[in-house]
């Protein structure tokens, strides 16, 4: 499995120089991005399990923030992404508090996250003086890096190739690293039996507030970025399809794996535009395939290729 | 103003009526197998387009519409929890998501044969009532006594009839109705599609009120679920007293706050409801 | 006194469950806290591992109140508990559930270091400790060959066995045991009884709620009779098990 995701990185990073095709660079970059939420969520849904409709708003807040900072205030891009940050990781202790605090598990904890981020929805929504409403904001500026000969702005396809996947890349290293310490032992513990875990001196409250405001924060790193790729921030980043489609993805790659929803990500990223679909099949077919996969193949793309290897 | 508040209760106790009565099955629904069926607002829209095409298109007279839809979401319910739900008994994440993909198909189905442009059957009882001053729209008044007659008669069932008493008791505490021999695996099947029956005549009424939208569904299952937790989970009657505490508060919230953020309000409430008492307004489990 | 359990008492509605309980527990001993079902035990066994909290009365530990701390804080302060009924990570392995249940160690290791170790990895001189640790405490609890098998495969006895493992583990200065001996065959109830004084004979001090008398009368140097959630007789054990009240109220139900 290592080695092949280590063929799999170095493939993406020399692909540029052999596709030259603007629309499959474009697919990349969203699918990147894409896979960067969908690692992060994994860190809360499938490591902790905790099933978090918050991360839509995590996204969205951090892509509303930032570009507010950036047309509206005339800051530095990457200088405006610090405050973004603050603000999801404050808004995600603040929901993660109140859910933790109470108890609430499973079912409960994914209705209150829900209702948290469709108030936020709702606020982006109206607030029109400062979100320009249901219009959202079209977003000009490009972020730009300095290097000795000058800044160099990131407006081509091949540098937002390299921008998103180092970003995915961290992303991953992150949750990597996290997974790999104690703290993902104690994620597990909670996520199998939390009861017997806070017996054995887990302090289960402080872990999942933990998990849930890492895997956040890193939803509002890719928010950061996304506005400034697409062209606009719109209420639409938080509504609850955006969250189901981040869902689909995690269950279709594999959800107790952390490359799995990599796998999902791209895939369901490319798919429709392999195949030719109007918008309203491209919902019904991640419908299906969320059904699909949970009643079918429940631990996904990558349950699928290890238990092929393992039968072999 | 009297004109505006009684006009707003009697819309709060509209509204409120079909949260409750989607809630009633939210709360069946789990009580007897485990799991949160979120595609009963794609049941209600699913009711409501039948209830359309049965009327305009087909040209039937529109109580014979109304039972047409729910005939026809009955049998959809039916297949659904044969093909679908039947696996996922008991596991309350996969039974969540699975209900969430077929919302996404079903508003996708409707989407794509009838296009997003809103349905009317608004002008099927035209006229109002004038009660000491007060307009009241005939066709409101009429849906309100359906409702209330729905509720009434779901009531008799869960009270009165051995199958009714048999699901309320299981929904309440399964381990015990397990026990005292309760037919589970049919008695599930017959409360989900008698969920998604009244999901479809929730629709089917609501499309004589107001125009549908392939994504009507959605917001009103978030507000039943939201009723159903307020009630709190297990409390069958409670759910429909859950519904019209909320329809109610939204309605009267609006007359007296910027409307905007009507649909805050509820989930404010809610969330504050569910800190001060975990287990829910009417509800004794945490 | 290690334990100190003053005037507990613990009510569920108009129910009184644990009824102004006292009893100490000292350093090396072995306490059994017996009753019929029903009787109060396992509420206080629960009060005292912070699972419940009391209605009124103090548990004081080396001479602090602990009745307000969570369970984990309950587990950090070296007092840790086992169910009766067997807990278990899903999916796992024994060593999985032993590495899980080395938390604390690690914790009291690296304490704040551990966020070290997000970037370099576990230091290998505490990883061996830890592995050294584990297959000690498999040993003695008789799991050692089944280490790498998935918990769930284990017989039910076995499971048992793994809870001890795992709170044995968190070095706990009182290792509380919930009807360690329900549900077991004969031959798993011999095994437990070595198990058990193997523990008492590296000094571990153990609290031990049972309702039968007979495995529990052979091992525990001192006991406490609980009945409708009340102390009715203490004191070293035979004693305890020869008076009246105890008879009366527990085997005399029991046989009647």
């Amino acid at each position: 499995m290592k080695y092949a995701i280590a063929v799999g990185l170095l493939l993406a990073l020399v692909a540029p120089a052999v596709v030259h095709s603007d629309s499959i660079l474009a697919i990349a970059i969203y699918g990147f991005m894409a896979a960067s939420l969908a690692v992060s969520f994994n860190l809360i849904f499938g490591f902790t399990g905790q099933l978090s409709m918050f991360h839509a708003a995590s996204f969205g807040v951090s892509a509303y923030v930032v570009t507010i900072l950036v047309t509206t205030f005339k800051w530095n891009f990457w200088l405006a992404i610090i405050p973004a940050l603050v603000v999801v990781m404050i808004l995600s202790l603040i929901v993660g508090t109140i859910c933790f605090r109470f108890k609430l598990k499973e079912f409960y904890f994914a209705v209150v996250t829900m209702a948290f981020s469709e108030v936020l929805r709702l606020i982006t929504l109206n607030w029109n003086s400062v979100t320009n409403g249901s219009l959202g904001i079209t977003v000009v500026d490009k972020p730009s890096i300095w290097t000795p000969s000058g800044s160099f702005a990131i407006s081509s396809g091949v540098s937002w190739y390299y921008l998103t996947l180092a970003l995915l890349v961290i992303v991953y290293i992150i949750c990597h690293r996290i997974l790999a310490s104690w703290i993902g032992r104690c994620l597990a513990a909670i996520r199998l039996n939390d009861q017997l875990g806070e017996t054995l001196g887990i302090d289960v409250f402080k872990y999942k507030l933990l998990s849930f405001a890492i895997g956040s924060v890193l939803a509002g790193l890719v928010g950061a970025f996304y506005g400034f790729y697409s062209g606009f921030v719109e209420p639409h980043y938080f509504s609850i399809p955006l969250g189901l489609d981040i869902i689909a993805m995690v269950l279709l790659g594999g959800v107790n794996s952390l490359i799995g929803p990599v796998i999902g990500a791209l895939v369901l990223t490319a798919l429709p535009h392999v195949i030719e679909l109007s918008a309203e099949l491209r919902i019904a077919l991640y419908g299906s395939i969320l059904i699909f996969v949970i009643l079918v193949m429940p631990k996904g793309i990558v349950g699928l290729l290890t238990s092929r290897k393992h039968a072999a | 103003m009297t004109q505006l508040v009684i006009g707003q209760m009697l819309n709060g106790v509209i509204v409120g009526s079909l949260y409750g009565i989607i809630a009633l099955g939210v709360t069946l629904t789990f009580g007897l197998t485990g799991i949160v069926n979120f595609a009963l607002g794609a049941f209600m829209m699913f009711g409501a387009y039948a209830t359309w095409y049965l009327y305009d298109v087909v040209g039937l007279p529109y109580p014979a519409a109304v039972l047409g839809a729910v005939i026809f979401v009955s049998i959809v319910g039916y297949i659904s929890d044969r093909a679908l739900f039947q696996f996922t008994r008991g596991n309350l994440v996969n039974g969540l998501l699975v209900s969430i993909g077929m919302i996404s198909v079903f508003e996708a189905l409707v989407l794509a044969a009838f296009t997003t442009t809103p349905k009317d059957l608004t002008y099927v009882l035209p006229g109002a009532l004038h009660v000491a001053g007060i307009v009241l729209p005939k066709i409101k008044v009429a849906v309100c006594v359906v409702f209330l007659a729905v509720i009434f008669g779901t009531y008799l069932a869960l009270t009165r009839t051995w199958l009714g008493r048999a699901a309320f008791a299981y929904a309440q505490n399964p381990e015990a109705a397990a026990l005292m021999g309760v037919r589970t695996g049919r008695l599930q099947t017959i409360v989900v599609v008698y969920s998604t029956a009244l999901a479809g005549l929730g629709g089917g009424l609501y499309a004589s009120m107001y125009s549908i939208e392939p994504t009507i569904g959605s917001a009103y299952i978030l507000k039943a679920v939201e009723a159903a937790i307020l009630a709190g989970v297990g409390s069958v009657i409670g759910a429909l007293g859950g519904g019209i505490i909320l329809g109610v508060s939204e309605n009267l919230g609006s007359v007296f706050f910027p409307s905007a953020f009507r649909d805050a309000y509820g989930l404010v409430f809610l969330i504050a409801i569910l800190l001060v008492r975990p287990g829910g307004l009417f509800g004794d489990r945490p | 006194m290690l334990l100190d359990i003053q005037n507990l008492t613990k009510r569920f509605g108009g129910l009184t469950a644990v009824s102004n309980v006292s009893f100490g527990v000292e350093r090396g001993e072995i306490v059994g806290i017996f009753g019929p079902n029903g009787s109060g035990k396992t509420t206080t066994l629960s009060l005292i591992a912070g699972i419940l909290k009391p209605t009124s009365g103090a548990i004081v530990w080396k001479d602090r109140d602990i009745s307000t701390l969570t369970p984990f804080e309950v587990a950090q302060q070296g007092l840790v508990k086992t169910f009766q009924n067997p807990q278990l990570f899903p999916e796992l392995t024994v060593a999985q559930h032993m590495r899980i249940a080395c938390h604390l160690h690690v914790k009291r290791a690296l304490g704040i270091g551990r966020l070290r170790t997000l970037f370099s990895g576990m230091p290998a001189e505490l990883d061996r400790t830890l592995e050294h640790k584990i297959g000690q405490m498999l040993e003695l609890c008789r799991l050692s060959s089944q280490r790498n098998d998935e918990a769930g495969a284990l017989s039910y006895g076995g499971e048992k066995m793994l809870g001890v493992a795992m709170g044995m583990v968190c070095d706990p200065e009182l290792l509380l045991l919930d009807e360690p001996a329900s549900g077991l065959g004969h031959d798993e109830i011999t095994n437990l009884d070595a198990v058990l004084r193997d523990l008492k004979s590296h000094g571990v001090t153990l609290c031990i709620i049972d309702h039968k008398v007979g495995f529990l009368g052979r091992l525990a140097d001192r006991s406490i009779a609980l009945h409708h959630g009340a102390v009715i007789a203490t004191g070293k054990t035979e004693d305890v098990l020869a008076n009246e009240a105890v008879v009366a109220a527990y085997l005399g139900k029991k046989h009647a």
